[in-house]
This record gives structure tokens, sequence and C-alpha cells, in this order.
């Protein structure tokens, strides 16, 4: 620490203050994950023609509360569609059949839709696919950084490299945790966005 | 000559960039069809097969003799001759009460997610119910997605038996791998290939088929009036032979196995297995293209469904539909919108910085945006939201790139542009070669998402090498005159 300056000290100071609050929050309250990897409810319903997902959207909108809701179409003539949400009970499924007759002169019938439950997605699930082809490139990276900037000392270079991408994806991970940003779709990409630029970063103040 | 030059080069961009965003329309059969590929999309952009699992909750026939054990072959008994043997007949369910449990949900999970690996399934989600074992898969739907659908619900049970005792000899946790394999024949007369399962297994498991093989072996009936020869109905170390019905059947005790619970074949053996593999027949010989991938496609099924283990409970096909994604294309059009807006915002910058220069580093970007979108899509990439990002990311670099080749011509006015952009080539490569890595990298994997980021990145900094080479510095050359 006795290189840095005080305005590095104060930065790492912020970053490591981060992270352990981000660790607080997960360890109290966990992640928050989007309802796509939640355990969700859902219903579907064949309308037997086209429909516009915006209009489903007012009627959920209307009898789930604004809650959040994922409509999608399903099967090749896009007539049926699929309402997923945390939770649908029996009387707010009558209400979507009801609407939905009202809107589309349907003659569906509430009883026989089905509520089904959809189990959540484990974080470990969402994120073992990325783990090994993360390690290999960070190997390799590692031994290119060695060898390119041996004059620098090889082991500090190694060091720095894999302290640096562990901590830029910690903090990553603890801002979301921390703004409760959910853990979703976007999260994967965001974290390859950190990663790549964490490494031009890294190059950048070794060539300096 | 110079005036030409520049007016070449902006239509060209005009050009590409019209090519890129509003396509080719060519009239065809009363119609208006764009010629432009259109991009290929992941399970996440486009839409996913939702397969459901139950645990299946049927029941099973069987019959016992007095001492409670499972007698086989009594199926075709009527009730009086099952209560004069002795025999009782029972349902039993397919998932008892005491296999329910949360352990046994996990194991289940565990092989059929590494029966979608093995199958190659490159972006797929799986979700289990730990209250009730319920398993609900989203997988890339494709010509192979049926397939796979049907190598998951199999449980995998592999079993060698005594066909008399129905003592179990061998199970799965005697295999080692199974593989497919080819062999030409042509022993009935007509050439064709066969296919084979060929079971390869542990070293305990060896033993235990040496074993077998020689207390299981023919015995040849020099009286048999049908002079059956053991080539004809027993297993060799390369084959073994379909089921045996001669009856020299009498006098060899014999094993019966079974994936299932389906009897695949009941044989002898003509000399002790020492090799620790064995090799079935799939289907028959054929030439025929369509059986033969017909035969391929079983015994790699099969050839999965018991390399990845058995599953300890029974699992039934509940639901299988083709759901759309909830990413709308509005919901992209506005991505796109945010994205251009940007790109915009960033442009008028550098044509404001940089005045003339800006303005052709400006075409420039935007003919390497457009290219890059063209190559995108005849290169085959699959397009994820990780790839949509990687798109964003090699707008980000080129612009870094264009902004410090034009901050260096202006800065730097005795440079030639030759030595400019070297230089800027240089610095701006080396502060990339980890990105490369990762890139290339990731273009092997093979998770759609990933390979998806991999391609598009690959393939956008790849273009940004070439044409910045052969099109930008070229474009500042003519301007500069340097």
């Amino acid at each position: 620490m006795k290189n840095l300056t005080t305005k590095n000290k104060i930065l790492i100071i912020i970053l490591i203050l981060v992270i352990i609050a981000g660790i607080i929050v997960t360890a109290n309250i966990g992640l928050n994950f989007d309802l796509k990897y939640e355990k969700t409810q859902k219903i579907e319903l064949n309308l037997g023609k086209e429909f516009e997902i915006s209009d489903i959207k007012n009627i959920t909108n209307e009898i789930l509360q604004n809650q959040e809701v994922i409509i999608q179409k399903v099967e090749l003539y896009k007539d049926t569609v699929s309402i997923i949400a945390r939770e649908i009970t029996e009387e707010q499924r009558n209400n979507i059949v009801e609407k939905v007759n009202e809107k589309y002169g349907t003659e569906l019938v509430a009883e026989n839709t089905e509520i089904l439950t959809i189990p959540h997605t484990r974080g470990r699930d969402i994120i073992k696919p990325y783990i090994l082809p993360f390690i290999i490139a960070t190997v390799i990276i590692i031994i290119y950084m060695a060898i390119k900037y041996y004059k620098l000392n090889p082991l500090k270079v190694i060091l720095k490299t894999i302290v640096i991408c562990i901590l830029t994806q910690l903090v990553l991970l603890s801002i979301m945790a921390i703004t409760r940003i959910p853990i979703g779709r976007l999260t994967i990409p965001l974290v390859l966005i950190v990663y790549m630029l964490t490494l031009i970063g890294i190059t950048t103040k070794f060539e300096k | 000559m110079k005036k030409i030059k520049i007016i070449t080069f902006i239509l060209t961009i005009i050009l590409i960039t019209m090519i890129a965003f509003f396509g080719v329309y060519v009239h065809t059969q009363n119609r208006m069809e764009d010629k432009v590929k259109g991009y290929s999309y992941a399970m996440d952009l486009e839409g996913a097969r939702v397969i459901r699992l139950k645990l299946d909750s049927g029941t099973r026939t069987v019959i016992k003799d007095g001492e409670g054990k499972e007698v086989k072959d009594a199926e075709d008994l009527t009730d009086e001759e099952l209560t004069q043997k002795g025999y009782t007949k029972e349902e039993e369910p397919y998932n008892k009460d005491e296999t329910l449990n949360k352990e046994n949900y996990e194991t289940s999970k565990r092989i059929i997610e590494k029966r979608l690996q093995e199958l190659k399934v490159n972006n797929y989600t799986i979700k289990l119910d730990e209250t009730n074992g319920d398993i609900v898969i989203e997988l890339t739907d494709n010509d192979d997605t049926d397939f796979v659908i049907s190598s998951l619900t199999s449980m995998g049970k592999f079993e060698i038996v005594d066909s008399q005792t129905q003592e179990v000899l061998m199970d799965n946790n005697d295999i080692k791998k199974v593989d497919v394999m080819y062999g030409s024949t042509s022993s009935t007369g007509t050439a064709g290939t066969s296919i084979y399962l060929s079971i390869e297994f542990t070293k305990d498991g060896a033993k235990k088929l040496e074993e077998i093989s020689t207390n299981y072996k023919t015995e040849e009936d020099e009286e048999n009036t049908d002079n059956t020869t053991a080539d004809e109905n027993t297993t060799d170390e390369n084959s073994a032979a379909d089921d045996t019905s001669s009856e020299s059947e009498e006098q060899a005790k014999e094993i019966t196995m079974m994936i299932d619970d389906e009897e695949i074949m009941t044989t002898s053996f003509d000399e002790p297995l020492r090799t620790g593999t064995l090799q079935l027949t799939v289907g028959q010989a054929t030439s025929d293209e369509k059986s033969l991938t017909e035969n391929v496609q079983k015994a790699s099924g099969m050839a999965i469904v018991l390399d990845c283990g058995n599953m300890p409970l029974k699992y039934s096909l509940e639901g299988n539909e083709y759901i759309f994604s909830d990413i709308t294309d509005e919901q992209l059009q506005i991505v796109q919108y945010v994205v251009l807006a940007i790109v915009a915002v960033a442009l008028i910058i550098l044509i404001i910085r940089f005045k003339t220069l800006g303005i052709l580093g400006v075409f420039s970007y935007v003919g390497l945006a457009s290219l890059f979108l063209l190559v995108i899509r005849y290169a085959n990439v699959i397009l994820s939201i990780e790839g949509l990002f990687g798109i964003g990311l090699i707008l980000i670099l080129n612009y870094i790139f264009i902004n410090s080749i034009l901050s260096k011509i202006k800065k730097e006015k005795d440079k030639e542009i030759d030595q400019i952009n070297k230089e800027t080539y240089k610095k701006f490569f080396i502060r990339i070669i980890p990105i490369c890595i990762t890139v290339i990298t990731f273009t092997f994997i093979n998770w759609t998402p990933i390979s998806s980021f991999g391609m598009v990145m690959f393939w956008g900094i790849l273009l940004m090498a070439i044409y910045n080479y052969i099109i930008t510095k070229n474009i500042f050359k003519i301007i500069e005159n340097r």
C-alpha cells in the first residue's frame, strides 16, 4: 500500500466497502432474481386467433395489480398466450379468462385452465456454463501477461491481473445486490462487458 | 481525381449501409422479397421448446412367486395358471413412495442435464421443483429437438440377468462407456452397414463379464437333431447375436439383457469374453441411407442414455410446446433506436472535433458498422443477448480506434498517414490482445450465448483490422495528401 497515492487508497477502500456491503446484503436477503428465474405460476389460454401482447398486458395489469408479468405467444400459429406471474390465484385466473373472452369473443372456460407452477432456476445453474470458458480464457491471458510483461515481475503481473479481474466482478455483483438490480438475462452480458473493459484497463496500465 | 475518389468512397459506404439496414428487395411471385440474409437468433431472442417432465404416476403389473420374488416371462399365463403355480399378480407403482425424495429428484435432474450435454444441446435451462420432482426444461428448437426429448424420459436402466432365476448379474454400475460403432457386413448376401452399440465395462465389470461368459457358455448338444451351431446363436467377442430360439436353449444357461426392463436379447456365450466390451447390433445391416440414419440415431440415443447412468425415477412427458421469446420485435427496435441515438451523438462529437476529417471518419465508421452487420448474417452467427452486447462492444472499440487515429493526425501534422496508422494499429491491437484471446476461446465453447459473443467479437475485430487498413487509412491519406 505504500506506493499507492491517496486517491487510489480512497478508491480501494470504497471498493472494499462496496464488496462488504454486497456480501452482507446477499447473505441476509439474497440476490434479487428476475421473474424468468423465479418460482412462478403460469396459465395458458388458447384464443384460436392472433392477438396483441399489449392487449393481454392491459388485462393482466388490471387483474394482477401491476405485478411483473411475462406474456409469450405459444406455438407456430401464435394463437395461444402464456401468462407467467409470481402468483396467480384461482380468482385472478377466472377474471383473466373472463376479460379475454370479452375482448376476443372466445368462450374459454376458466376451470379448464390449469394454473401450472414453474420452479425457480438456481443461481449456480445459471452461471455453470460460463465458469469453464472464463477460467480457460483467464488462464491463457495470465500466461500471456506474464510473458509479455516479464520485465515488470511476472508474479506481480499475474497477481495484479487475477486480483483486478476478481475485484471488478465482485464490485459489479455487489452493486447489483445493493441496488437490487435483478439477476436476469442481462447479468451475464454485463459481466462479459465488465470483464472485457477490465482487460483493456489492465493492459493499458501495464503498457504505460 | 481526389474528389472522384472521395465521392466513390462515400457512395460505396451509402450503398453498403442501405443494403445492411434496408435490404435488397426483388419482385418474387407477386411480392417483394428481401434477398439479404436475415439474422439467426438464439433461444433467448427467438423462442424455445419448453418441456415439462412429471413423475410417472402409473403402475406396472408384477407377477410374484410364493416367496415374493418377481417372475418374468409369466405375462402370458392366465389367472388360473397363475393360481395353480402359486403366483400372485400385483400392481406396483413405477415410482415407489420411498424413492420420492429430494436426493432422487436431484440425481434425476443431474442425469438429464448430463444427457443434454452429451446430446450436444448448446443452450438450455433446467428447473427442478424440489417439492414434487417436476422438471421444466427450455431448449433450443431445431431439427434434433424431438430426438433429444425422446432421450430424456428413458430411465437408462441396464441389467444382465439370469434368464431362469432373474438374478441380476450386471447393471449400470458396471458400465464404463458406451459408444456407437459401424461395421460393413456382407454375410446376408447383400453388402450393408451394421450399427453396433459398444458397451465398455469397468475393471470389475469386465471380470464379471468374463465370469458370466464362462458360466453361461453354450453347451453344444451332439444329439440335437437341429444341428444348431454355436456361431448361430451365441455372442462372440465382436458381436452379439439376436434373440436365440433354438431347441438347445433348454440345455444352455442363458442370460437376458434388459434396458428399462425391456428384454433386448437372450443369449449364451460361445467363448469367454476377456476384452471387457460387448457389442450389440442395432437394427439390421443396411445400405439404405434412411434406415442407416434411423439405426445410428437409435444407437446414439441408447448409448447416451446408458452412458449417463440410471435415473432413480421414471418421468413422463407432460408438456412439450414451442414458446416465443418474451423479448418482442418492438423491444428490439427500441434497443436499436437507443443504440443509434448514442452512436449519432458520438459521431456528431467526432465531426465537431475533427471537422472534414471527422466527417470522413464518420462515413468510415458507418461503413464498418454496416459491413459488420452483413458479415454477421452471412457468417451464420447466432445472435443471443450476449451477441448483441458484442455488437455494442465492437462499435465502442471502433469508435476508440477512429478517434485515436484522428487525434494523432490532428496532433502530429509532420508525420505521414502510413506512419500514424502503423503506430495507432500497434498501440490499439496490443491493448486488445487479451480480448482477442478471450474471443477466440469463446468461439470454441459449445454454449450458444458464449459462442455468440465470441463469434460476433471475432468477426468484428477481424473486420476492424482489415477495413480500417484498407478503407479508413486510404481515405485519410487522400484528404490529407500526406
